[in-house]
């Protein structure tokens, strides 16, 4: 029945999951509805999630070319900035701003790429070759 | 010698707000009818702040609700009602073995978690954000059954993932935070605690002597609003106000920034306690949330770049200011209401 009245839903990547929301109706009486979300709350999440993968695509474009190492495309894919990156591997921002760099990326130990790994929930291997 | 499966009746009912949906079924789980919107309303659960400085996914972060456990904590001491909560444990294995005793002893227990790893959860809404609240009630080998209330259904999660999730780092870190119910009387007094929430959420939404909560924090976010086209671009606040919509209307699944399930609150305590003006508050919330609605589909529309000129964002500051005084009346009538 919601499908029926949610008629673009199916064509969308966004809002497969139906959810629970409350409505306010001129008869002053507060409903809970089951459904999925409409056109104006997807607009908004395919705006930032066009933002999202066009970020990404750089950062991937930008370490084939040489010109950054892959943590900035995982940092990029999982969404984080260095500041967060540095809470989730505890290594200091500084250390990460410097090590979006290839040139020392490559010169990094074990120990900090398994940092790093652990914290983009990726193994070593996956986070040296970007695919 | 540990059992293999564990499985508590307990019931699963999908809600607008995470927390707070967790809450009432735990309550109905001890045998204490609350619907959700009670436990919201006597909870806490309705907040706004503006924190410009901080950023989330790109753009200024801003929210709709407490912080996380507030729900929960105020909603039980307001009630009596004998709960624990384990603000934070040393080490992620100790965490692990926690639920799992609690499990055996057939206790249902929620759990603060971060949701980008959360496997079950919609991709589209998998971001840093670590104010989710789900509910443990079974183990079958390896995995738990989890009742998250955003979901339609209760859900399956690994050992390992669930340890990830809620040891998930970064603003708010959960670590490992736990709550459940030990006992419950079934005489609550719900009267007093109706008005402790209430009188809780006047004061945080316009007593606060800080500009970027409560309704003032929604003025301030007009305000910017009006001058991020010069400072940023358009592209930019376009972006930015597209937060603000997820804000209220994604990640509040409840819609409109939660009013509504606060409006519904009021309606219920009223028609409870057979008090006019309750009812009369009540109303007014809902159509404050409706003016939130309404600002959504319009912001929405400016999002997608088919607005009409009048429609720009002075008049989007406009409508954020108008919201901001029609909630500010709700709580005004509430601060002075003997219940």
């Amino acid at each position: 029945m919601e499908e029926q009245s949610n008629p673009v839903y199916k064509d969308q990547a966004y809002g497969q999951y139906r959810e629970l929301f409350y409505t306010y109706g001129p008869d002053g009486k507060f409903e809970k509805n089951v459904g999925f979300h409409d056109e104006s709350d997807r607009v908004t999440l395919q705006q930032a999630w066009d933002l999202f993968n066009d970020r990404i695509e750089e950062a991937r474009q930008k370490v084939k070319a040489g010109k950054a190492s892959p943590i900035l495309y995982y940092m990029e894919k999982t969404l984080v900035t260095p500041m967060d990156l540095s809470m989730h591997s505890g290594i200091m921002v500084w250390r990460v701003k410097r090590h979006l760099k290839p040139k020392v990326f490559s010169r990094l130990s074990e120990k900090t790429l398994n940092k790093y790994a652990v914290a983009f929930n990726i193994t070593v291997d996956q986070l040296k070759n970007v695919e | 010698m540990e059992k293999d499966t564990i499985m508590i009746d307990y019931k699963h009912r999908q809600a607008g707000h995470c927390e707070s949906g967790a809450t009432s079924n735990l309550f109905n789980f001890y045998g204490i009818e609350m619907s959700e919107p009670m436990a919201f309303g006597i909870g806490n659960g309705l907040y706004f702040s503006y924190l410009p400085f901080l950023k989330l996914q790109y753009a200024p972060m801003l929210s709709f609700r407490n912080l996380p456990n507030t729900v929960f904590h105020r909603s039980m001491k307001y009630l009596g009602v004998d709960a624990t909560v384990i603000k934070k444990f040393s080490d992620q294995k100790s965490s692990m073995d926690a639920l799992d005793r609690n499990l055996e002893k057939g206790i249902p227990t929620g759990m603060q978690v971060g949701v980008f790893n959360l496997t079950f959860f919609p991709p589209e809404y998998r971001m840093h954000y670590n104010m989710h609240n789900i509910v443990a009630y079974g183990k079958e080998g390896n995995h738990y059954w989890v009742s998250d209330t955003v979901m339609e259904f209760p859900q399956k999660i690994s050992y390992e993932d669930l340890q990830r999730v809620r040891w998930a780092k970064g603003a708010f870190a959960p670590k490992g935070k736990m709550y459940w119910i030990n006992t419950v009387k079934q005489d609550l007094d719900i009267r007093s605690a109706v008005e402790k929430g209430i009188k809780k959420t006047v004061y945080e939404m316009i007593k606060i002597p800080f500009p970027l909560i409560g309704v003032k924090g929604i003025h301030w976010l007009a305000k910017d609003l009006k001058k991020w086209p010069k400072k940023h671009g358009n592209e930019t606040t376009s972006f930015y106000l597209g937060q603000i919509i997820r804000m209220s209307e994604d990640f509040g699944t409840g819609g409109a920034g939660f009013r509504y399930i606060y409006g519904a609150f009021l309606k219920e305590a009223g028609e409870k306690f057979n008090h006019p003006e309750l009812l009369a508050a009540s109303s007014m919330m809902g159509n404050a949330a409706n003016h939130w609605r309404e600002f959504t589909y319009i912001g929405a529309r400016n999002c997608k770049n088919r607005s009409k000129p009048e429609e720009d964002y002075g008049k989007l500051g406009d409508m954020l200011h108008k919201i901001a005084d029609l909630e500010k009346e709700v709580y005004v009538k509430l601060g002075k209401i003997k219940i």
